[in-house]
């Protein structure tokens, strides 16, 4: 049995080492595939990543961090000439800095059925300083043709011992095979965690790991004898964990509209320390499970002692709340309060920066500092109030426990009446109306004392818009009437934003030019700034060329220029979800007026179209009289995120949608 | 005693706030004229730009300016950052942030500044570093005032007075001025100044220019290159100082043989190898052009295009021997690497610098030199006798020989040849050279779907708008098809096949589709747009108050001939007439051919010229546009047969 399974382990190394991805071991074959035969679109392919990474132990730093990483590219056509470079970015605090060494590198070409191989030279390597925490290193390889193999190995060393970049396993581009390697001495407990389609498991192992200390003695026997120095060396035996990787042919991921954001799909494993337990020193704990991520968030000073300082603020509370008893007015006031003294700076974080009470003073802070700010105030005003830690859209879906998982924080209140997200660095951001970048999934609700609960971040309300419409068309074609739009929530929100930010000139020369240059006038917005309310636009139009006059008839649609005209869902088939961000319903009431000695001859009937399991529906209803046109519709989207097994029904729903809008009433002169 | 004392102070801070300095009248908001109010999302209240030229090679920039913030748009035009290398130092940096009042509310020093290196995503390396201001506005307007002042070696690049930099920014106060030794000439050239509140002053060793109250500019759609419309004085001097060496020049000719001289003389050496591979693709070839032909091949088969500036890299190319060894290099390096190769072959040709851009062609000024400013590009021109010169774009590793497209057409440009530099002109595009023919068929069934089969061929910019296509994956094609056709609803594409023919700069596609419902039942009627296959569905943007000129960059020429195959149980009840437009933007002809019962043909044909007019011709521009949409969109009416 156990023969067995050395022999197939053996042999699965044989095999692993039939292509031989030895350094500069570059076979005529490699040279001369045209395309990737699994995937003739890719434009270059890793033919081999390899990465390990370890911990090294000397005596003067401690334990380092080393990576060697060697990977060895295709590169098929011009398109794949961006992996001919290589961009690597070293992280750096203070004094520590990650060092980048060793690297070797060479292209290949195949040069009358001879390999020809051209080693990067110092030009072609670059070394620049991007910001004060971060230093970059580029190399670019000479030489590049296309068919060509380029391939480079090189070492980082790291400081930063706790943060084990991620294991990346799925590119832009196809990989042929991949080896990756992590070794931890005994001494650091480290959690593993996966995310992507693709299955990866870690092949489990121990191997024994020693260190050897070195100690210098000096020594003097009495007064007048030499001094002596000596040696002696004591080695320190431990355990090696080591998780290995082989994986072959992963396909690239490929880009698609409405993704949330691409990285949720993509194949990695990441590495996060749970807890390090060196020799006569109490385990220190960093997280393994949420609840240890949370713990250890809440009791960092950037977080919890910030949530506790009040004294900054109290006198200003005071005198706002003075006359207010009830909850609900007592939360508007101090989040409107924040909203309008601090400013958000752009950055996002869990952990303050300057801290509260600076950011109070100076009018401006970051997320944590804003919102913190918030929930203590809530908190001071007898609120059952709690931070929420959040991971934006850009960050990603925490899929594990690590405290990277998050990168910002709301506040939530709990009342008898129900409870309200609110989020202040956004000042169009309503109760429970959150601006778009935090609606992802689930955030996690902080409780006094370090304990936790999800919510979901996905608003279970419907943005609701309502728009009514009335139009005369007359006899040549041109429309003229009135509009009035309401939009709540999402919609209200994202209307302010690009609305109150701009010359109302502006804003109005971009409206009128979004219909195709139609003439608007009597423009005019209410609650614009009170978000208590929705906004409401409401303006005159003119608009010619509405309907074809062809021979003594009118054909046009009735929703004319606020039809759907284009179908978004282009794409044949999908993999991934479509993230709409949140449900949202739209009713059109429209009214036409026909013009003076025509009637109606023919319409488009009512119709009913729904996507499965109440996704989302569309109905479409029609009345027509002698001298009017009414028109109903209402469409709803239920959910903030759609399933790709969906994707078909989505597609064909959208598709059938812009065919109806675009149907056509005919008038005929009578 | 006491109560007097106090009562002075009062009246001496009092004294003191109705005496503002003329300065502090800037700090505050409320001060701002009207007419600089509109349009604008900054306002510059008071700018004053310094330079002092110490000796040819040591130059102070002293910048002192006063802007005011309207809005959250406005923070871009804040243009708080200065940018620097090794041969830079900044000697002062500051910056203090005033509220609507007037009242300072921040102070934000040198070492406050973030400091981050300048290279840009395309750029592989730079040792060009820059330290902006970051400030979090806490209320709109708030007022800026920025001060820096550094010190140079380099003083090739003189910057030009342009008091409005930007869209949507104003201007109050703004100054500039020259002083300079006596022994070093200070060339100006004045631009677009007409009708401005501008002053000069102009003595042995300085020159100053206050300019007064210039209104924001507001980008508008076919109008010219802003930098052709904004107030400007171009300044340079005849002698400078870059990267250690000296010039003395006075104009484009002994520019251009200083630059020879000095930046690209010697850099022309490649391997043994290299010249023997060039030689022996060449044998027994004697025309010159095609000559070029195969080295540009060669080119464009062995070389890359990357970036890097350092140095006296910026302007200087990196030698040919060194691309011939790393096989990359960027727009300067692979020029010259170009040029020594045609030297190999025995073809002349000469190093060109440009200022590049797709969207409008702006040239080099034919009678102000300067060394800096002017240009961002290198292209190649291979002067032909008794024929119009070769331009090459030798960073591309698909254009065909001599075809430059939209990044370099159409321009003045500076040719430098060992004799000395000379400003030509580049390719222009005419209008019937960028041509697009279409040539369909299709045909609708009873229940109104379409299949259509359409080969289009395009020339000219029309080629350079697609020729990219050809290494485009099948997925992403499929979904530009899509999108072209995006007025057909529920298209599927059956077919596509793409040529880039390189040989006549021509781009050939044949493409299959079908879509359901393309053509609308009503009753017992059909209807059927009969353009599917080429409608325009841009009208230009209107705007209240046109300001800028019309300017038509390129022109082109559509011409679409369809047999369309009507559907067996239905005929024609009433069809649109023909249509014949000209004006002098151009023209549009639009036909119907009944050729038997079931079977039209349609013609249509649209020509745009480029071309300059007033403002007022812009609505009847855009006049054209919505006319040629609303005959594309023109319905020809089918009736159902009586069976």
């Amino acid at each position: 049995m156990r023969i067995a399974a050395l022999l197939l382990s053996l042999c699965f190394c044989i095999s692993t080492f039939a292509q031989d991805f030895d350094f500069g071991k570059i076979s005529k074959e490699e040279l001369e595939e045209k395309f990737n035969p699994l995937d003739s679109s890719a434009n270059a392919t890793y033919l081999y990543k390899y990465r390990k990474t370890f911990f090294d132990y000397q005596q003067e730093y401690g334990f380092r961090l080393i990576t060697e990483v060697h990977e060895r590219i295709k590169i098929y056509n011009q398109e794949g000439f961006d992996y001919a470079t290589t961009q690597v970015r070293l992280g750096k605090n203070g004094g520590d800095k990650e060092e980048f060494s060793s690297l070797k590198a060479y292209t290949y070409n195949l040069v009358d059925g001879k390999i020809q191989d051209d080693k990067i030279g110092k030009d072609g390597i670059f070394e620049s300083e991007l910001h004060k925490y971060a230093d970059q290193v580029k190399f670019t390889m000479p030489n590049i043709k296309p068919g060509c193999v380029v391939e480079y190995k090189y070492r980082i060393k790291s400081p930063f011992i706790t943060n084990v970049d991620e294991f990346v396993f799925q590119h832009d581009i196809p990989v042929k095979m991949i080896e990756a390697k992590f070794e931890s001495p005994e001494y650091f407990n480290f959690k593993l965690n996966t995310k992507g389609f693709l299955p990866v498991s870690p092949n489990v192992s121990k191997e024994n790991g020693k260190i050897t200390f070195m100690n210098k003695t000096r020594s003097q026997n009495g007064n007048y004898s030499p001094i002596e120095t000596s040696y002696n060396s004591s080695d320190l035996d431990f355990t090696k964990n080591i998780t290995s990787y082989n994986l072959s042919n992963i396909p690239a991921l490929k880009e698609e509209p409405y993704v949330n954001n691409i990285d949720n799909y993509r194949s990695a494993i990441k590495y996060e320390l749970s807890y390090t337990n060196f020799p006569q020193t109490p385990q220190k704990y960093y997280s393994t499970t949420w609840e240890d991520v949370v713990k250890t968030i809440y009791e960092s000073s950037s977080f919890g002692g910030e949530l506790n300082k009040t004294g900054y603020y109290e006198k200003d509370i005071d005198a706002i709340l003075s006359s207010v008893s009830d909850p609900v007015q007592r939360v508007s006031l101090i989040f409107d309060f924040v909203k309008s003294k601090v400013k958000w700076n752009g950055y996002y974080g869990y952990y303050t920066n300057d801290g509260v009470r600076k950011a109070y003073k100076d009018q401006v802070g970051n997320v944590a500092e804003i919102n913190l700010m918030l929930t203590s105030m809530l908190r001071y005003a007898g609120l059952n109030a709690y931070p929420v830690l959040v991971s934006t859209r850009q960050n990603g879906v925490p899929l594990f426990p690590t405290r990277e998982g998050y990168n910002y924080v709301v506040s939530y209140v709990k009342l008898p009446e129900g409870v309200i997200l609110l989020d202040a660095t956004n000042k169009y951001s309503a109760p429970n109306t959150l601006p778009f970048r935090a609606l992802n999934w689930q955030g996690r609700v902080i409780a006094e004392h370090g304990g936790s609960e999800l919510i979901d971040l996905y608003p279970k309300e419907i943005s609701k818009n309502s728009i009514s419409m009335m139009a005369t068309i007359s006899e040549n074609g041109t429309l003229d009437g009135s509009y009035r739009g309401i939009k709540y929530d999402h919609d209200a929100l994202s209307y302010r934003e690009s609305y109150n930010d701009t010359k109302k000139e502006d804003f109005l020369e971009k409206l009128e030019n979004k219909y195709g240059g139609m003439e608007i006038s009597d423009f005019d917005i209410k609650n614009d700034v009170d978000i208590s309310k929705p906004i409401v636009e409401s303006y005159k139009f003119l608009k010619e060329s509405q309907a074809d006059v062809i021979g003594n008839k009118l054909y046009f649609s009735p929703l004319f220029f606020l039809k759907t005209s284009e179908n978004p869902f282009k794409l044949e088939k999908r993999e991934f979800p479509v993230d709409f961000g949140y449900p949202s319903s739209t009713k059109y009431m429209i009214n036409i007026n026909l013009p003076e000695g025509y009637k109606v001859e023919s319409a488009p009937t009512p119709v009913v179209l729904a996507l499965p399991d109440n996704l989302g529906s569309f109905k479409y209803n029609l009345l027509a009289s002698e001298t009017k046109i009414q028109l109903v519709i209402d469409v709803e989207i239920n959910q903030s995120i759609i399933s790709s097994i969906y994707y078909d029904a989505v597609k064909a729903y959208f598709s059938k949608l812009v065919e109806k809008e675009a149907e056509q009433i005919v008038l005929t002169k009578v | 005693m006491f109560l007097k004392l106090k009562f002075i102070i009062v009246c001496v801070v009092f004294f003191i706030t109705m005496q503002m300095s003329s300065q502090e009248k800037f700090y505050t908001s409320f001060s701002i004229p009207a007419n600089l109010n509109e349009n604008a999302n900054a306002v510059i209240r008071s700018k004053q730009l310094n330079i002092t030229i110490n000796a040819v090679d040591d130059m102070t920039v002293y910048e002192k300016s006063i802007i005011t913030v309207l809005n959250k748009e406005g923070n871009s035009s804040l243009d708080a950052y200065v940018h620097y290398d090794n041969n830079v130092k900044i000697k002062t940096l500051e910056v203090q942030v005033f509220n609507q009042l007037g009242a300072l509310i921040k102070k934000i020093k040198k070492n406050d500044f973030i400091d981050v290196s300048a290279v840009d995503g395309g750029t592989l390396y730079s040792d060009s570093r820059v330290k902006y201001l970051e400030y979090t506005p806490i209320s709109y307007p708030y007022t800026v005032e920025f001060i820096c002042e550094i010190n140079t070696k380099n003083t090739a690049f003189i910057e030009s007075f342009t008091p409005v930099n930007d869209y949507f920014l104003s201007v109050e106060n703004s100054s500039y001025t020259i002083i300079f030794p006596s022994d070093i000439t200070v060339r100006t050239k004045e631009k677009n100044l007409e009708g401005l509140d501008l002053t000069k002053e102009k003595s042995q060793n300085k020159i100053r220019y206050t300019i007064k109250n210039v209104e924001a500019f507001k980008p508008e759609a076919y109008s010219p290159a802003f930098i052709d419309i904004i107030p400007r004085i171009l300044v340079a001097t005849n002698n400078f100082y870059y990267e250690g060496v000296y010039a003395n020049v006075d104009d484009w000719e002994s520019m251009g043989k200083w630059f020879y001289d000095n930046l690209l003389v010697g850099r022309s050496h490649v391997s043994e190898g290299t010249k023997n591979n060039i030689l022996k693709l060449v044998e027994g070839i004697n025309d010159p052009i095609e000559k070029a032909k195969i080295v540009y091949k060669y080119i464009q088969d062995n070389t890359r295009y990357i970036s890097v500036q350092v140095g006296i890299g910026g302007m200087q190319p990196i030698s040919a021997s060194e691309v011939d060894l790393v096989k990359y290099g960027d727009c300067k390096g692979l020029t010259n690497y170009t040029k020594a190769l045609l030297e190999v072959v025995g073809v002349k040709s000469n190093y060109t610098r440009l200022y590049a851009s797709p969207n409008e062609q702006i040239s080099v000024d034919k009678n102000f030199v300067s060394f800096g400013g002017q240009t961002n590009h290198v292209i190649l021109n291979i002067p032909v006798e008794n024929q119009e010169d070769i331009w090459l774009e030798c960073t591309s590793q698909k254009l065909p020989f001599g075809f430059i497209g939209d990044f370099t057409d159409d321009r003045d440009v500076l040719v430098i040849t060992p004799e000395g530099g000379k400003i030509q002109h580049t390719k222009k595009y005419a209008t019937e050279e960028s041509s697009q023919f279409i040539n369909g068929t299709y045909a609708i069934s009873n229940d109104g779907l379409i299949e259509a089969k359409v080969t289009v061929n395009s020339k000219g910019i029309q080629y350079d708008n697609k020729y990219w296509l050809e290494t485009e994956t099948e997925r992403d094609l499929d979904t530009h098809y899509k999108k072209r056709w995006n007025y057909v609803n529920g298209v599927s594409i059956n077919t596509m096949k793409i040529n880039n023919d390189k040989l006549n700069n021509e781009f050939v596609e044949d493409i299959d589709f079908l879509a359901p419902n393309y053509s609308k039942i009503v009753g017992n009627r059909m209807l059927l747009t009969l353009n599917a296959l080429n409608r325009n569905t841009n009208i230009p943007d209107r705007y209240r108050d046109r300001k800028l000129p019309l300017k038509i960059k390129r022109g082109f020429k559509d011409v679409d001939e369809v047999e369309i195959k009507l559907p067996s149980d239905f005929t024609i009840e009433s069809q649109p007439d023909n249509v014949s437009i000209e004006n002098k933007f151009g023209s549009y002809k639009a036909e119907i051919i009944v050729k038997d019962d079931s079977t039209l043909l349609y013609k249509r044909e649209w020509i745009i010229n480029d071309g300059e007019y007033p403002k007022e011709d812009y609505e009847a521009y855009r006049d054209f546009f919505k006319e040629v949409n609303k005959q594309d969109n023109a319905k020809i009416a089918l009736i159902k047969n009586q069976q």
